[in-house]
């Protein structure tokens, strides 16, 4: 388990770093647009551009954010329970969350082939969308692994109690 | 089943499932999912869940959120908070308690840069904790005002929760940035007259700084020019429509990259460390607004709020009473759940209402940032206290939140003053077209 626990850990640092360096591109698409637009030349398709990349900026720290428990939840009444009950609720969320992903992840993968066989893309200079599509898929397949890793590991730790 | 039973079904499992620790994107997005799926049909809301996500996720409004965060903790890895603090201190410092109202004005000004109120606590913490433990400052007062004060980073533009009100309600950012302003100077000024009514009652709390000549005060002033530098390119461009806010965005983290990168305050691990930190806390916030997209689709098909806020309407309250309600409402929860968790919860249900009742949406905005501010320092889930406690380990959280207590006065008044007065947020907006 500690094996695929570093490979996971490992994969999603790669898909962050993809992340990180959206939002670095992002903000030099727009500084140059800007600054081309006082020269009357700005980029087209800027829109579609930060847009596109601004998905592949949060579907790519998906993973990352969920490792480092960066997802926003209520600990409030859950910390005051015995551990076993704990263990348990954890468990069944994290299971939840495995199989919500998992089917997200194959709903987008669908999606995108109909998008990709459509020739589907974006308004302004028809750069083609499938492909970040396929990128929500990969980082939703990576977070239900990730969920599932989870909760193999609670309910591990509930029958060991 | 009926539809709003459905429905009320789904909003009790939120209420409930939100205690067992579920991350609250996640969950709004699955109750979502299912209540859709239970009401028009499973494919339906297969379709929902794939559309609401990515064009959440792609869409070019939403990537302004990113963007700020990113300049936000540029300028925390950027060491431009100690500065902004050494203006205040060189210029109020000599007065009793005059650190502490140094520490509000320094978040003030970071708040001017910074759009979330955790990275203004963490940042100002770091900053001006250890120079009034140096002078002594008793720790409650000390805590109390960098956790109040960081509270600051989302009344006063940029914001991360005027962005997210501003794209749930389909309200202009840039308004909603521009209806914070005065409110966050009124704020901060009370803020520092708690703190001066708090020291004259108890001297010991916080004693008078050393005194700076002339000379040293006009020199620290040069502190301040980036911060000004960078609010007026982001906020003027704004204002004057230059921009859109994410250009906005875009070109504030860029400003703020040349200018550490100039002063030589940022390396190569604060960059990487101030980008990890920016897709963590994106991701985070974007969760949250997918789920409360998909949850707000559920919500609007069992036609809920509508009901609500017609239910309302039927008692014939004054409308004052049913914002004083409102307000109860997130004063209560926010001690709960997580403040923008809350907002993003409750905006489907109560934003109809409130239009409803003839409120301006941008002055609500501006409320719904206030009691956010609010549920950022009360126990026991008041945010910014952990993070002032992660900074300062040694004093006690409830030191900290006994410290908060005068702070909160000051925001309650300050909140209950916008419902008479409306137009301390309304009066900048109706000077832009």
């Amino acid at each position: 388990m500690q094996r695929i626990e570093k490979i996971l850990t490992s994969v999603s640092e790669k898909f962050n770093v993809v992340a990180a360096v959206s939002v670095v591109l992002i903000m030099t698409v727009i500084v140059v647009d800007v600054v081309l637009r006082f020269f009357r030349h700005p980029i087209p398709g800027t829109i579609d551009i930060v847009g596109l990349l601004g998905s592949l900026v949060i579907s790519f720290s998906l993973g990352y954010t969920s490792i480092q428990k960066g997802h926003i939840a209520v600990e409030f009444l859950y910390d005051k329970l015995p551990e076993k009950a704990r263990g348990v609720i954890g468990a069944i969320n994290e299971l939840v969350g495995t199989v919500f992903f998992a089917i997200l992840a194959w709903q987008s993968f669908i999606f995108a082939l109909k998008l990709k066989a459509s020739g589907e893309v974006s308004p302004t200079i028809q750069m083609p969308t499938y492909p970040f599509v396929f990128g929500i898929a990969v980082s939703c397949a990576l977070l239900s692994f990730i969920l599932a890793l989870n909760f193999a590991r609670e309910t591990r730790g509930v029958l060991k109690k | 089943m009926s539809n709003t039973l459905i429905g009320l079904i789904g909003l009790i499992a939120l209420v409930v499932l939100i205690f067992t620790r579920m991350p609250i994107g996640f969950l709004m997005a699955i109750i979502g999912f299912i209540g859709f799926g239970a009401i028009v049909s499973t494919d339906a809301a297969l379709h929902l869940i794939v559309n609401d996500i990515f064009s959440a996720f792609a869409s070019y409004n939403l990537t302004v959120i990113p963007l700020f965060v990113f300049m936000g903790q540029l300028a925390f890895h950027s060491g431009i908070s100690g500065r902004l603090f050494d203006v205040a201190y060189k210029f109020i410092g000599r007065l009793p308690g005059g650190l502490a109202i140094a520490t509000i004005g320094a978040c003030a000004g970071f708040s001017a840069i910074c759009g979330s109120t955790n990275a203004t606590a963490a940042t100002m913490g770091a900053a001006c904790l250890p120079e009034m433990k140096r002078y002594n400052y008793k720790p409650g007062l000390a805590t109390g005002v960098v956790a109040a004060g960081g509270s600051l980073g989302i009344l006063i533009p940029p914001s991360v929760v005027f962005i997210v009100y501003g794209i749930l309600t389909e309200q202009s950012i840039g308004k909603l940035f521009i209806a914070g302003i005065l409110p966050g100077v009124l704020l901060t000024i009370m803020f520092m007259a708690s703190v001066l009514i708090w020291v004259r009652l108890n001297p010991e709390l916080g004693p008078p700084g050393p005194k700076s000549t002339i000379k040293e005060k006009l020199k620290s002033l040069a502190g301040l020019g980036e911060v000004i530098v960078l609010f007026s390119m982001v906020m003027g461009g704004l204002f004057a429509g230059i921009f859109t806010p994410t250009e906005a965005g875009g070109i504030g983290a860029f400003g703020t990259l040349v200018i550490s990168l100039i002063r030589r305050k940022l390396d190569w691990k604060g960059f990487t460390a101030a980008l990890g930190e920016t897709t963590r806390i994106s991701c985070m916030i974007m969760m949250i607004v997918a789920g409360a997209t998909i949850f707000g689709h559920f919500m609007a098909v069992t036609r809920i709020p509508f009901d609500i806020a017609q239910w309302i309407a039927g008692f014939d309250l004054h409308r004052a009473v049913v914002m004083l309600m409102i307000i109860g409402v997130f004063l209560v929860g926010g001690c709960f759940i997580d403040a923008l968790a809350l907002i993003m919860l409750t905006i489907p249900i109560f934003y109809p209402v409130v239009i409803h009742l003839g409120y301006d949406p941008i002055w609500f905005g501006v409320i719904i940032v206030m009691v956010t501010q609010i549920g950022v320092i009360t126990p026991p889930v008041g945010i910014n206290v952990y993070v002032v406690s992660g900074v300062a380990r040694d004093v006690p959280l409830e030191v900290i939140f006994k410290g908060v207590v005068p702070m909160l006065i000051a925001l309650i008044i300050a909140t209950l003053l916008l419902i008479p007065f409306p137009q301390i947020a309304l009066f900048l907006p109706s000077l832009v077209r």
